[in-house]
């Protein structure tokens, strides 16, 4: 036996050492990137989206009001367990239609959400205001 | 059984075996670890949890591997939880998105992610009678793939893992699947890059940087068939 073979790991012949050891820096670069993903992925998107100023049912709701163009629209939680779809036909979502559908909501960017909530509550507290006032 | 011509007698057998039951002990040991570790960090949530109990694993087994014992190989290990992380992380989205589409995890963390990277997962969501994703055939992806080949690939991967030859042919025969899924969902996605891209936060390129490290399937397939096989066992 060759003296290089003698340091191949069990399983690994000289013909294909060259392509495993390739592959193993392939694996080990995808399997740091999805323990990251799979670790911080969430907390990422829950700072990204507002959390903690917005509580997760208020980001529900914000991404409902952006998704389909309605302000009114509130997230139920919980939502009962035999119910339709909560956006079952829903007429408010804006979208360019056509056999490639063009979605008209605006992009959302970082903590975008927790302003747009505040702008919301505040021209809404503005309006009551006003509404007293007369 | 002992080595005559030396000086006094040498049992090897029992020093082989003791040297076998320290290096499964230690093996054993490290996937105690790893396992739960991987496991928590599929389901996305109990991540930050799962990530220091991995890494623990991980240390455990570069340990082991340079005290001299005979532990698996590393592409083995790394290939083995690649696909747990893989199948895992694929499976927790979809499952959510088929069966607990108004959960509020769901509807606040999978639709952020779809309004990030991918509106399939945004559009037009839970507006569909069977509820989640109303991009056109992401749905079936899910009834096809979920009930099938993740929960295949994750049984074979835990197979692969403890050196077994049924898991290194189940892991042949899912990655296979892995190419056909990788090649059908691309190829969804651009028919109708339209809905699924304009306006996203990161489109494209960041969907792109996001799950390229899902290619485990284009790695692993050239590994299990150039491996030999003699090293997985009945």
């Amino acid at each position: 036996m060759k003296e290089s073979s003698t340091a191949l790991p069990p399983g690994t012949t000289e013909t294909y050492s060259g392509l495993h050891k390739w592959l193993q820096r392939g694996l080990f670069v995808c399997l740091a990137a999805l323990v990251l993903e799979g670790s911080f992925t969430f907390p990422f998107l829950a700072a990204w989206y507002g959390w903690p100023t917005l509580s997760l049912v208020e980001m529900c709701s914000e991404l409902q009001k952006v998704r389909y163009s309605d302000d009114t629209r509130e997230c139920v939680f919980p939502y009962p367990l035999f119910a339709p779809a909560e956006a079952a036909a829903q007429k408010t979502a804006k979208d360019d239609w056509g056999v490639q559908p063009k979605p008209q909501y605006k992009r959302i960017g970082f903590r975008d959400l927790v302003k747009i909530h505040d702008e919301r509550v505040a021209r809404q507290a503005a309006a009551n205001q006003e509404r007293v006032q007369q | 059984m002992s080595i005559l011509g030396l000086q006094g007698t040498f049992d090897t057998s029992s020093a082989y075996d003791g040297h076998d039951q320290k290096s499964r002990q230690a093996q054993r040991q490290a996937d105690k670890w790893m396992l739960p570790g991987a496991v928590m960090m599929t389901t996305a949530i109990l991540g930050p949890i799962g990530f220091p109990l991995f890494l623990k694993g991980v240390a455990l087994q570069r340990k082991a591997a340079a005290a001299g014992l005979s532990v698996r190989p590393l592409i083995c290990t790394l290939l083995g939880y690649l696909v747990i992380m893989d199948s895992g992380l694929n499976s927790i989205g979809w499952s959510l998105d088929l069966i607990a589409h108004h959960s509020l995890i769901n509807r606040t963390l999978v639709t952020a992610w779809g309004n990030m990277f991918d509106a399939g997962y945004f559009w037009h969501y839970n507006e569909l009678w069977i509820g989640g994703t109303g991009a056109p055939g992401e749905k079936s992806w899910e009834i096809a793939l979920v009930p099938t080949v993740f929960c295949m690939r994750l049984a074979a991967a835990i197979g692969f893992l403890q050196m077994k030859r049924w898991g290194h042919q189940w892991l042949i025969v899912t990655c296979w699947f892995g190419v056909i899924y990788w090649v059908g969902y691309v190829a969804n996605m651009t028919v109708f890059a339209d809905l699924r891209y304009n306006h996203v936060v990161f489109p494209v390129l960041g969907w792109w940087i996001y799950d390229i490290f899902y290619i485990t399937p284009f790695l692993a397939i050239p590994y299990l068939h150039t491996v030999n096989r003699e090293i997985f066992t009945d």
